[in-house]
């Protein structure tokens, strides 16, 4: 008979340790069914959470040799063939406080939501007699969004959340964010993006993990680039994030290939380019990475347009006259 | 093996990361892969264009796209950002944006049809490296290489849909055909920082600080990356990264390219490693 093994982080409120547990291989079980005999038939102080075990519940993600996954819908048959190992290592929730075994606190994580103002705030023309309608095309738009079932696994292996929890929020916070905010039925859409704005919307890394480990397929980095649009359309332009974008679309635009020299400028100030970045710069010089004369040039001048540049110039008037 | 693409260099390596680009081209002709590169091509978007002007990245990388597929050939780069940028393009062309966004390219005379598939330095070398190992020279024995996959190389895996992106082998498999010897860190597949260095400037930091400490903790010669941007932050920034935290700041970072092109017998001043900030000569003494 085959030998499963699960090592499992513990953590009883004081003293944190690993507990391997092993039983037998049975074909089908997800790793919560796993879970659920381990606690049943060697060890009953083991704690996690769980309820509906149909994935909809959304207590019962923890790690599986790093990474997230919901454990009622996640098969051990197809981690052991990912992993191609027998023994599995257990964990609860990265970038989450742990209470006990794989139990995390969520009472802090639902005080960070609250940031995002949760909640419809609809426009003036919607009544509680007249009801709050919206078009099935308008829902569509937001519906993947309402699939948040709040497991936390998009949170777990966020890279800018394992640096920092002070200066960011939880992929959720932001997800749920951008549901009102583009809601057709909101009275102010900034009402929402504006506390993303001011706990780190542009501070994302794009480590793409957020939209990686979603069990519903949701794609926070995209919620989080839809807000960083809605916000620069309303003339949220200041700060480096903003302004580093917009040099990359004008040097997409000018000449279709980016200038280095003029990025920092443009994304901190000229001042901040000549002062601060000076040892980095005076370091590319010395390695050769970047000529003086090709920095004074790019500085003054700029790339030359690449082959069909006016062709590149119509199909991005042509996109904008569209939208 | 002969094999021809289609190749997208990417903005850096036309400028900051010239070596890399230098390096691809010189391994590519030594083991037989054609690089044509496309006429016109232009930025993807870095990953940012696309936060604030949606259809302006989708429209020039659907340009770009359609580009290479005049050519008749799949597209190629050694960015994973680029990669990852043209492969959702290619995606969102794929689900319904096709015919409205042929309606832009129209007006440069051009159409995308969705026959060009896009691929990376990466996936080319890992899938053939039965076939050019023989073709290594100098066996880098003895040299301990950390792989760091960068992010884009592997995920979102709906994109990125050439290897698991929890368990990928691509690097390591591309390191033992080198003859040198894979050693794991914490950071294999973490994020390096870059596109977040300007607004996150100290978790950029922690981050190469982080990867280039536990390379060199564990006895690794060098970081190697098949991310340009990766190697710019790690490489460029890894003194900043020291003084800010007081880790890392010695370790050698090396394009994929770069490696290999050691192994394969390239001559040296092709591969640009006198462009690095953190010399890698103690690798080199070993190669």
């Amino acid at each position: 008979m085959r030998t499963i093994t699960f090592a499992i982080d513990r953590f009883d409120g004081s003293r944190s340790w690993t507990q391997s547990f092993a039983f037998d291989h049975v074909p089908g079980m997800t790793v919560l069914a796993c879970l659920i005999r381990i606690r049943e038939t060697q060890d009953p102080s083991l704690n996690f959470t769980a309820s509906c075990r149909s994935a909809i519940c959304g207590a019962c993600a923890v790690r599986v040799n790093g990474n997230a996954v919901l454990a009622c819908d996640t098969m051990l048959d197809d981690l052991l063939e990912e992993w191609g190992q027998d023994t599995l290592r257990i964990a609860p929730l990265g970038n989450f406080t742990v209470i006990s075994d794989l139990v995390v606190n969520w009472d802090e994580k639902i005080e960070r939501l609250r940031l995002a103002r949760p909640g419809l705030h609809a426009r003036a023309e919607f009544s509680a007699s007249g009801g709050c309608r919206q078009s099935p095309r308008d829902f569509q738009a937001i519906q993947k969004q309402w699939d948040c079932i709040l497991c936390g696994a998009c949170a777990s292996e966020c890279n800018k959340l394992a640096d920092s929890r002070a200066d960011f929020l939880e992929p959720f916070t932001f997800t749920h964010a951008s549901r009102y905010a583009r809601d057709s039925r909101s009275a102010d859409s900034m009402l929402h993006v504006n506390g993303m704005l001011d706990n780190g919307l542009w501070k994302c890394v794009h480590c793409m993990e957020c939209a990686t480990k979603c069990p519903k397929h949701i794609q926070p980095v995209e919620d989080i680039a839809s807000m960083r649009g809605m916000a620069t359309a309303g003339g949220r332009t200041d700060g480096p994030g903003p302004r580093h974008a917009q040099a990359f679309r004008t040097d997409l635009e000018n000449t279709g290939r980016l200038n280095e020299v003029k990025l920092v400028p443009r994304t901190e100030g000229l001042l901040s380019a000549a002062t601060r970045r000076l040892p980095f710069t005076l370091r590319m010089f010395a390695r050769g990475k970047l000529g003086v004369g090709e920095a004074i040039h790019l500085f003054f001048a700029d790339n030359r347009p690449v082959e069909g540049i006016d062709g590149l110039r119509k199909i991005i008037r042509q996109r904008r006259r569209d939208h | 093996m002969t094999r021809k693409y289609a190749f997208f260099p990417g903005c850096v390596l036309d400028a900051a990361a010239r070596e890399a680009r230098d390096a691809t081209q010189a391994v590519a002709a030594r083991l037989g892969i054609e690089l044509v590169e496309i006429p016109g091509w232009t930025c993807c978007g870095a990953s940012h264009v696309q936060d604030i002007d949606r259809e302006t990245a989708l429209a020039a990388n659907a340009r770009n796209l359609a580009l290479a597929e005049r050519m008749g050939l799949d597209v190629l780069t050694a960015c994973s950002t680029c990669a990852l940028m043209l492969r959702t393009a290619r995606a969102e062309l794929k689900n319904g944006r096709k015919s409205a966004v042929n309606e832009a390219l129209a007006e440069a005379g051009l159409e995308y049809r969705g026959t060009a598939d896009v691929t990376h330095l990466l996936w080319v070398l890992a899938d053939t490296a039965a076939e050019w190992a023989p073709k290594v020279r100098k066996p880098l024995s003895g040299v301990r290489v950390a792989p760091f996959y960068g992010c884009h190389t592997v995920r979102p895996p709906e994109i990125m849909t050439h290897e698991s992106h929890l368990n990928p082998r691509s690097m390591e498999t591309v390191i033992a055909a080198c003859g040198a010897q894979p050693v794991t860190i914490p950071e294999r597949l973490k994020c390096c920082g870059f596109h977040a260095v300007f607004p996150a400037e100290s978790t950029a930091h922690n981050m190469t600080a982080s990867a280039a400490d536990s390379a060199r903790k564990e006895g690794a010669d060098c970081l190697l990356t098949p991310c340009p941007l990766c190697h710019m932050q790690l490489d460029m920034y890894q003194p900043d990264a020291r003084a800010t935290t007081g880790k890392g700041g010695d370790t050698p970072v090396l394009h994929l390219a770069q490696l290999v092109g050691l192994a394969v017998g390239v001559e040296r001043e092709r591969l640009g490693l006198s462009r690095h900030i953190v010399s890698p000569a103690p690798l080199l003494s070993k190669c």
